[in-house]
């Protein structure tokens, strides 16, 4: 190879790199690092809540349900596009398309792609109960207050 | 004219005198902004009923969003905290805002209006065939363009239709987990969670998502815009002029040409105040809509995107993957497909390439109307096919709903016209004409007849009361 030749392929192949390199840093910032977990939400005395209820948080978006055994949370996000779900008679429906789940937040009818997700509800020192994000539970478990 | 007898009859020669003919020659040459046409027009490119002047009304309105939109970006601030209520200020407080803000909302819809207009001539007259596939890709992008800024647009106010609207169109963007949970690979790869987090920057719509879109809106979107508009009116020059049947492809002297000096120039001049006039006749008499600051609490029901989207919309509510994101991203791969697939030259400038084509048209129209108002009669009279079989497998409610299904139908029928009448324009004519009916009456359906849990209404005074 031509020293000519060598030098400017040298040169071709160091811009190329320059310019890639440039372009990942840059595009990564497009790409903020969300904290993977989701904090825990504390809901205070579980006694506050109605029996037999559910009880909308607007504030975290989710469903709280007690009767005289236990306490469970679910979402009250939709599976199918992000809208906050109404409450009716058995079950939950969605203002935004018609998605509709059972009492066990089963899919029954419309768009919803899945079930809606049951958090993990723990009771802290102070008796107070926290919800989980972070962490999915069956439909029928609850934290039993009995 | 020898080739009168071939042309329209109002084909008139312009042969001014030598003097004359220098001076208007030079008022393009020596001005920078004049230069936007050539010194000499063929007379069929100025045709009215050709072109209509969309793509320069189009033009005539980017300029008024960026003028107005100038004026809004200095009172409007954007955070979450103060968004709204400098909205508010902008339409109570700043004199003139509210019909600043009215003219930059209607101009607006006024470009997605007439920018489909465009869309629409372009395609009926041919005019992508020839050399001109690249400025027809231009065109596409600056469609996808002018969109994706009025959505960002509409995030801004930060009311509730703004939330809950951005809320669905984040979305359906993060909808393709949808097929990769099905697929059981969204820990390893997941495109639908990477596109949402690009687009607003965290899970839910917030502060981030109100930066990124304010940023896509006053910078991205436009400067994109701008530039492309710079090459999409360079290519008509380097592509030779507007479109125009091939019978007058040769005109290349003096022959059925203009000088765009003085006649074109005060025409467009014309057109630009009669674009300006009319936004600022609506802005007086509509004021653009603005709701309760955002709640992301309570969505409003039912949560409308702008009545653009609602045909989007009504193809999400069958299944979001499906209708919000497959089969609009075919119907754009067709869009951008178009001009490398049809070759047909011959049909080049002429409108629904003659009689053969127009009957096509027709009859394409009549069968899409029929297909999607009869599919829409069934799914609002006898349910989706969760109703029908109840837990059904989410791989058949993303593969067989209205959306996939009349885009797989319409592709059939295309296919056949292209097997039988050996054309692929005329399949072109076919799929376009389909797909553009079924867009229609699904938008009509999403902005008419869709209240509250998105549930079928006939009108609106029938919504029940909350």
């Amino acid at each position: 190879m031509k020293r000519r030749l060598f030098i400017k392929k040298t040169a071709i192949s160091l811009a190329i790199l320059t310019g890639v390199m440039a372009a990942i840093s840059y595009l990564r910032q497009f790409f903020p690092r969300l904290a993977g977990k989701k904090r825990r939400i504390a809901l205070g005395d579980p006694r506050q809540f109605p029996v037999d209820t559910y009880t909308f948080m607007d504030e975290h978006n989710l469903f709280v349900y007690r009767d005289h055994e236990g306490i469970k949370a679910v979402t009250a996000v939709c599976t199918h596009l992000g809208c906050i779900l109404e409450k009716s008679t058995d079950g939950f429906e969605c203002p935004c398309h018609g998605s509709c789940y059972n009492n066990d937040g089963e899919v029954l009818s419309g768009p919803a792609p899945r079930d809606l997700t049951w958090f993990q509800v723990s009771k802290a020192a102070d008796g107070k109960i926290v919800v989980d994000p972070g962490k999915s539970v069956q439909a029928g478990d609850k934290l039993l207050t009995t | 004219m020898e080739k009168e007898s071939s042309g329209k009859s109002s084909m008139i020669p312009d042969h001014p005198e030598e003097g004359d003919r220098k001076e208007r020659v030079g008022k393009i040459t020596r001005n920078f902004f004049l230069h936007i046409h050539a010194t000499r027009v063929h007379l069929y490119s100025m045709k009215p009923t050709y072109t209509f002047g969309l793509g320069i009304i189009l033009g005539f309105l980017f300029l008024i969003m960026v003028f107005t939109g100038v004026i809004l970006m200095i009172y409007y601030a954007p955070s979450v905290e103060t968004a709204y209520q400098s909205v508010k200020d902008i339409v109570y407080i700043v004199p003139g805002g509210r019909i600043i803000r009215n003219m930059h909302r209607w101009a607006s819809q006024g470009m997605v209006i007439v920018v489909f207009m465009h869309l629409l001539r372009v395609f009926y007259t041919g005019s992508y065939l020839g050399n001109r596939s690249l400025n027809w890709v231009i065109g596409v992008v600056m469609l996808i363009l002018t969109l994706l800024s009025n959505f960002s647009g509409y995030l801004l106010p930060w009311d509730q239709l703004a939330y809950w609207a951005v809320t669905i169109g984040s979305n359906i963007a993060a909808s393709a987990r949808e097929l990769t949970d099905l697929l059981g690979i969204t820990s390893v790869i997941d495109p639908g969670g990477f596109l949402k987090k690009l687009l607003i920057g965290g899970e839910t719509v917030g502060q981030p998502a109100l930066s990124r879109f304010f940023t896509l809106h006053v910078i991205f979107l436009p400067l994109s815009m701008l530039v492309l508009m710079g090459v999409h009116f360079w290519r008509i020059r380097k592509d030779g002029g507007l479109s125009r049947p091939l019978r007058y492809a040769g005109d290349k002297g003096g022959t059925n040409k203009w000088y765009a000096w003085p006649v074109l120039m005060w025409t467009e001049l014309a057109i630009l105040i009669l674009v300006v006039t009319g936004v600022l006749l609506i802005a007086l008499l509509a004021d653009a809509p603005l709701l309760e600051k955002a709640n992301p609490s309570f969505p409003e029901n039912p949560a409308k995107s702008p009545w653009y989207f609602l045909g989007i919309q009504e193809l999400v509510s069958y299944s979001a993957f499906a209708g919000g994101l497959l089969v609009p991203l075919l119907y754009l791969g067709f869009l951008f497909s178009i001009p490398y697939k049809d070759r047909e030259d011959k049909y080049v400038g002429e409108w629904f390439s003659g009689k053969k084509g127009l009957k096509l048209i027709l009859r394409s129209a009549g069968f899409a109307l029929v297909l999607v108002i009869l599919q829409l009669f069934i799914m609002v009279r006898f349910g989706g096919l969760r109703d029908w079989i109840p837990g059904v497998s989410q791989w058949f409610v993303l593969l067989i709903n209205p959306a996939t299904f009349t885009a797989l139908l319409f592709f059939i029928v295309a296919e056949v016209t292209r097997k039988k009448m050996k054309s692929n324009r005329m399949a072109a004519l076919v799929l376009f004409t389909c797909s553009f009916v079924a867009l229609v009456v699904f938008t009509v359906v999403g902005i008419w007849f869709r209240g509250p849990n998105w549930e079928f209404f006939w009108s609106a005074s029938q919504w029940p009361i909350q």
